[in-house]
């Protein structure tokens, strides 16, 4: 038990320095998940949405399909998506394996059914009602659609949150996109795999500290707005 | 006419909601619309709100055919707003919610504010104007409703049972703002109820409804009758010449009245107290 109080101490003292390898891996980590997170929310809330609103043949069939990718493994995305840009996939000239752009193509696959699926339910609770309103206030269907996303705004975020939680942190697609290259793919998940294989701990715990930090800042701050939005 | 409709029939699955060979609606008045629950109120509404279509049928809006397979109801939709039975408020403040309307028809945001006081005003709401919309009660949010929708300018205002879920105070004051639309704003109103007395209070005209068709007499419950004085002084009222009422009060002379159903006491014998005391008693001769 004692490495652990050790590398503890150890880490908030490297936290404290603000270590300047700590800062390049957290600023990836960072702009690699947001970027996955707002890419995915343009196309998981607008096809939630659509899939929530719309009658269609195949609808249960395709939420049932969602529902199940849920639980899609991280390395199982990392494998498919693997097969398509390495040097033998069909867009390997593109030259994107062990790049952000790898991962970031990765994390959306991975939280675009997340997204999607708390959409839909968070559409369907809305009344019927709103759209109703909307539509007998003058509303085109734009419009409309707008005042029922304004509605379903709080569970339509904290979709995207946990999105965001958990894209920052999985292992498995920045591991097998990225690469772990230190400056350029390593992410505070990679970077804590790697530490463990050396056995080095210091680094690994800071770097969970921050991970942990940074979901309980976002919670914070989406409890705060909802907060505000109830009084 | 502001409303023709004729043979407009709306079916939900095997259920006809409605049924209606012709019915027309003129401009400029308030019309009530009086049935039970189920007699196809709110799909009347519906229809003319053009929220909904018939299954079949056609429907004219002043005097032109609306073409309901189009697209463009939305324009129609601009002329005509209905304020729901439990109207919804956005999750915003009142004056957000009174905004939406005036930002969809692009009025210029300085004479929003000046329309937004006003209609607060009629309604008299201003005090709640940066409230939360969604904290109001049931008679508050129905008279923001009002005000939201009087925020379209529309030529028509629909109104779903506009007093169900309010109490008394907020009922008289919602009524005589509907009066007030009608008269001073020259809008014709339509409404919904399943009160005899308020369709008879507020409109100027009735169609009654009862499982989806119109009703022949809009009057069930009027009897025409005569005051006569009884042998013992108290006057009676003779209703067809069969049915003795004893009444409070009432002049001598031939008047139209109504039988509270609830009132009724039915009895083998002539009864001679009451177990309760309503106005009128009611035994066969």
């Amino acid at each position: 038990m004692e490495f652990l109080f050790d590398s503890f101490f150890s880490a908030l003292l490297l936290l404290w320095s603000v270590d300047p390898e700590l800062v390049e891996i957290v600023s990836v980590s960072l702009k690699v998940s947001s970027s996955s997170t707002l890419i995915a929310s343009m196309v998981g809330v607008p096809a939630g949405f659509l899939i929530a609103f719309r009658e269609f043949p195949g609808k249960r069939l395709l939420i049932t399909i969602l529902n199940t990718l849920l639980a899609l493994p991280t390395v199982v995305v990392g494998l498919f998506v693997y097969a398509f840009i390495s040097r033998r996939g069909i867009l390997g000239v593109l030259d994107l394996l062990y790049t952000q752009k790898a991962m970031v193509i990765g994390q959306v696959i991975l939280i675009i059914p997340i997204i999607t699926v708390f959409t839909i339910s968070a559409i369907s609770r809305i009344d019927e009602r709103y759209r109703k309103t909307a539509m007998t206030l003058g509303a085109n269907a734009l419009q409309t659609a707008w005042i029922i996303i304004r509605e379903a705004r709080f569970a339509i975020v904290a979709a995207v949150i946990a999105a965001f939680g958990r894209v920052i942190a999985e292992v498995g697609i920045s591991m097998m996109l990225g690469g772990n290259a230190k400056g350029f793919t390593r992410t505070m998940t990679t970077a804590m795999a790697l530490e463990y294989d050396k056995g080095e701990f210091v680094l690994g715990v800071a770097l969970g500290i921050v991970l942990l930090t940074v979901s309980f800042g976002l919670n914070i701050f989406f409890n705060y707005i909802q907060g505000r939005a109830r009084v | 006419m502001l409303y023709e409709l004729s043979n407009l029939k709306k079916i939900f699955g095997k259920r006809t909601v409605l049924d209606l060979p012709h019915l027309s609606v003129e401009a400029g008045r308030i019309v009530g619309l009086l049935g039970p629950n189920g007699a196809g109120k709110t799909t009347l509404l519906e229809i003319f709100a053009f929220l909904s279509g018939p299954t079949s049928g056609e429907v004219w809006f002043q005097g032109k055919k609306v073409d309901l397979e189009n697209n463009r109801l939305r324009d129609l939709r601009r002329r005509v707003v209905i304020v729901q039975q439990h109207p919804i408020m956005f999750t915003v403040t009142v004056e957000k919610n009174l905004e939406f309307p005036l930002n969809i028809r692009k009025v210029p945001k300085q004479r929003q504010e000046e329309v937004i006081d006003e209609l607060l005003d009629l309604v008299g709401m201003r005090e709640f104007k940066h409230a939360r919309a969604h904290n109001l009660s049931g008679g508050e949010t129905q008279r923001i409703a009002i005000a939201r929708a009087l925020a379209c300018s529309p030529e028509v205002i629909l109104f779903d049972e506009p007093t169900a879920s309010v109490d008394v105070e907020n009922q008289i004051a919602i009524e005589r703002i509907v009066r007030e639309i009608n008269q001073d704003k020259g809008i014709s109103v339509i409404f919904t109820t399943h009160d005899m007395n308020q369709a008879a209070r507020l409109a100027d005209e009735i169609v009654f409804l009862f499982e989806g068709r119109l009703a022949q007499s809009t009057y069930e419950n009027i009897f025409s009758g005569q005051i006569l004085p009884g042998e013992n002084g108290d006057p009676y009222c003779l209703v067809q010449n069969k049915l003795k009422l004893s009444i409070n009060k009432g002049k001598l002379g031939p008047v139209r009245i109504a039988i509270n159903p609830n009132a009724i006491q039915v009895s083998q014998k002539q009864m001679t107290h009451l177990r309760r005391t309503p106005s009128k008693v009611v035994w066969c001769s």
